[in-house]
This record gives C-alpha cells, structure tokens and sequence, in this order.
C-alpha cells in the first residue's frame, strides 16, 4: 500500500531517517574515539570488527601466542625475541589475507589502506590476547611469562606503529617505528642482563632462525605489496 | 572521459589474460561481453585497482592509479562488486554495507543515510537486520550490488551481478543500472547477451584477451544479420557472428 503524507513531507526522506537511526546504531564510544585517534573511521571499523572475524581471528591468535612462546622461552639468544614479531605479523597477514578472509578482494578496492587495515588488526589481535593474557595470569603463573614478556610489550609496540603510521600517514614509517621500539626493548632488556654479546655470538641455530625470519617478513611484505608500478 | 585504457595488458605467467586493449568511454552503461576466459574478469580487476596491469596505460575518473594519492580518490569514487562475493557470514546486511562504506572514507555523517538508501534500492529492506549466512545467493548477489552503490560511485564496475537473479530482480537491477548510468560510468561484465540489450548504451565484446568488436547494442545485432550464426535473439546472434569471425 502506497502511503501518502501532506504534499510538503518527503515521506521517503523522513523513512530513509527513521532507517537510518533503526538500523545503522550509532557508532560505540570505543569507535568513535578509536575514529578520533586513527583520524578514519573505516580504521576504526577495521580494528573493532577484527575480532569477530573468527577463522582469522583464530588463526591470528594461535601464531601470536606461538611466537610468544618461543620469544619468551629461554634460548639464550636475543635472535629469536627479536625475530618473533615477524612471525606473528606473518601470521596475521595470513590469517586476513587472500586464503582466509572472504572479502579480501573486496577489502583490495578499498581508500583505505590495506596495510594500515593490517596495522590495526595486528593491535586488535596482540590487544585483545593481552586482555585475555592477564585475566589468566590473574588466575595461574602459568601465563605471566607470556603475557608481561611478549604479549603487553607487543601491544604497546603495535599501538606505537599505528601512531607513527597515523602520524605520518605511512604505514612503511609505522612499521619501522614498530620494528625499532621491538629491538630496543629486547636489546636493552638483554643488555642490562649482561648477555649481550654471548647471546648473540655463540647459538649455531641463529642462523637457519635468521633465515626462517627473514622469510616471513618477505611473507609479510608479499601480502601487503602494493601493485608493481603504482609506488 | 572517466575510463581510458591505452594498450592494456596482463599476463599471468605464460598466459596473456588481456592483450593490449584500448578503450574509452564515458558517463552510461557499458557491458562486456565474452566468452568464458576471454579476460573481461582480469580487465575489471584492473580497472578496479586490485590488479596492476602488466603493460599499457590506465586513467580512471582522469587520475593515474599508478600514484598512490590519485589511486586512493579513485577508490572513494569506485564502486566494485568481484566475480565472486566474500561475505562475513555473522555480518547483517546493514553492517556489511556500513562496513565499507566506512572503508570507502565516506564522510561518517553521511553512511548511515548512504546505507539505507543503497540497501533500499537494491531491494533489500526487509532483510537489512538479516545476517549474510541466512541469506540466499540472490540476496548475496543484491548485498554486493548495494555495498557497490553505497558511495554513490562515479565508476562502477560489476562483475557477473545478475548471476543468481531471478527475471524480476534482473528486470529490477537493469532499471537500477540504466539510472545509475545517466550520471555515472557502469561497467558490466556478463555472459548474459540479453543484459546488455536491455541495459547498456554500449558494449564491447572480448576473445582470447582482445576486443574483437566495440559499439552499440544495435551495432551488434546488425552483425549477426543475414548470417547463419547460432542464437535465440538477435543480438545473441550478433555475438556469434562476431566470435565466428574473430575465431577464424
């Protein structure tokens, strides 16, 4: 049935509205704020969403708290804390790339930068586990190596990128900032223990962990390259 | 003109996808058209900024995707529906759609209005709160159509989008089309001839990475005029005509 109002009410106009309110809710106040910080919205959509995205998320997470693992299991040798992240960044760009994450060709055509959207689902995953982290360490010692020595650090680390990143409207300078505020923290923590130098000269696995490494962070830039020719 | 593709090409290893296409075309809908693997879906990806072209030149809405400030005003003003839609099955229509209209940099006061409005057009509004797993192919196909028109997109590119259509929603989505294309560029890749007759102010047809013919509607049709090319329709005829010739 065709309803009609008084000639001077759009009837369409004021349903678009009344819809508009029903059906898109506005945005929480972690969203908006995460809008302000990340000056974009879609980001801000992006990291809050990454989470529900299950398969991903998963996937994402049981890289992260591997790495963490072996970041903070007692090797001996600074080489495998300092490489970890690139695994877990391997890991995320994975678990939200073309395999696993059905929209991903969709997300391609996007304004929004894909490596910025990864930036954001690397703090979502890293954050969220933190969270997760310190309740179980609340309850058993079992995860406080885990949680205080890779996951909390990483965390901070990732949301240091993401403000470079926003900062200098580059992911590339994110990503660096990231990888230096990590090797400082591993460096240093390493230094003030006095095992500096033995750490890094006498384990015969550094170099094929190098290697390992060094291939995941040819993962990492594979998954996110931009297009040959539009540099 | 809002597409201009300069000897166009893309290879995937030792197959050449697309092979030095030129094209122009401004404001209307424009359809392509051909046979299975004959590069329309690799020409899309392109022209949507997803695929970098492997040779040639591309200018989209007058700007070089190659530049990075240039490609990102491109994809505000895109609308893209892939081949296949990825969905996220716990999405509800309206949050699919909200999603990427966030993702396109809409100006956040706008998407919600943007939303609905994209969401009604399609079709789809007494299925807004559904979620996207306990929807039908159809529906899918009409969720990716309303994500594509979310920004009001100058240049829109859909692939296969009447695929899983019923008649009514196909009638529908070409009345949809041929008003967006008063203002905007269409470009609908389709293996659907009667698509084409029905919506496009112009078409080119693609064998083997090439456009063998580029014209109207009409234009075709008078190809396939006093031959004895396979087809039920006139312009299904034009199009085998057209491929008979390219083939030999």
């Amino acid at each position: 049935m065709k309803v009609t109002g008084p000639p001077d009410i759009d009837l369409d106009r004021v349903w678009s509205g009344v819809a508009a309110r029903v059906w898109c809710p506005k945005a929480s106040r972690a969203e908006r704020l995460a809008g302000w910080l990340l000056r974009s919205p879609g980001l801000a959509r992006a990291l809050l969403v990454t989470p529900s995205l299950m398969v991903g998320w998963l996937i994402a997470s049981c890289v992260v708290l591997a790495a963490g693992v072996a970041a903070t299991a007692g090797t001996g040798t600074p080489y495998v804390a300092l490489f970890a992240p690139a695994i877990a960044a391997a890991g995320v760009a994975y678990a939200y790339g073309p395999a696993i994450d059905p929209a991903w060709e969709l997300s391609q055509s996007m304004a929004v930068s894909d490596r910025m959207v990864l930036l954001t689902r690397a703090l979502a995953v890293f954050g969220v586990n933190a969270v997760l982290g310190l309740i179980a360490s609340a309850a058993s010692g079992v995860a406080v190596a885990v949680t205080f020595g890779w996951l909390v650090p990483m965390t901070a680390i990732c949301a240091l990128a993401l403000a470079a990143a926003t900062l200098a409207r580059s992911a590339n300078v994110g990503v660096a900032a990231g990888v230096a505020g990590w090797a400082i923290t591993v460096l240093a923590g390493r230094a003030l223990a006095g095992t500096f130098t033995a750490a890094l000269t006498t384990h015969s696995f550094v170099l094929p962990y190098l290697a390992f490494a060094a291939c995941c962070g040819a993962l990492v830039l594979y998954a996110t390259r931009i297009p040959q020719g539009a540099r | 003109m809002n597409v201009e593709l300069t000897e166009l090409g893309r290879r995937f290893g030792r197959t050449q996808a697309v092979a030095g296409v030129s094209l122009q075309t401004g404001t209307g809908v424009f359809g392509l058209l051909g046979p299975n693997g004959a590069g329309k879906t690799s020409l899309l990806r392109m022209m949507a900024t997803v695929l970098p072209p492997s040779s040639g030149r591309l200018e989209l809405l007058g700007r070089d995707p190659r530049e990075h400030a240039c490609r990102r005003e491109i994809r505000r003003r895109l609308g893209y529906l892939p081949q296949t839609l990825g969905y996220y099955p716990g999405f509800t229509v309206t949050e699919f759609v909200e999603y990427f209209a966030l993702l396109k940099e809409m100006p956040p006061g706008k998407v919600p209005r943007a939303v609905v409005t994209a969401i009604e057009r399609c079709g789809l509004g007494d299925k807004a709160r559904s979620k996207l797993k306990s929807l039908s192919g159809g529906m899918l196909r009409r969720v990716g159509i309303a994500q594509a028109i979310v920004n009001d997109p100058e240049l829109l590119l859909l692939d296969e989008p009447t695929a899983g259509l019923d008649p009514e929603q196909r009638v529908a989505f070409r009345a949809l089309m041929r008003e967006i294309g008063e203002r905007s560029t269409v470009v609908l890749s389709t293996h659907l001839v009667e698509d084409v007759g029905a919506a496009c102010t112009e078409v080119a047809l693609m064998n083997q990475g090439r456009i063998v013919f580029h014209g109207t509607p009409v234009q075709l049709t008078a190809r396939g005029e006093g031959t004895t090319a396979a087809g039920d329709a006139p312009l299904e005829r034009g199009y085998s005509a057209v491929l008979a010739e390219a083939r030999t």
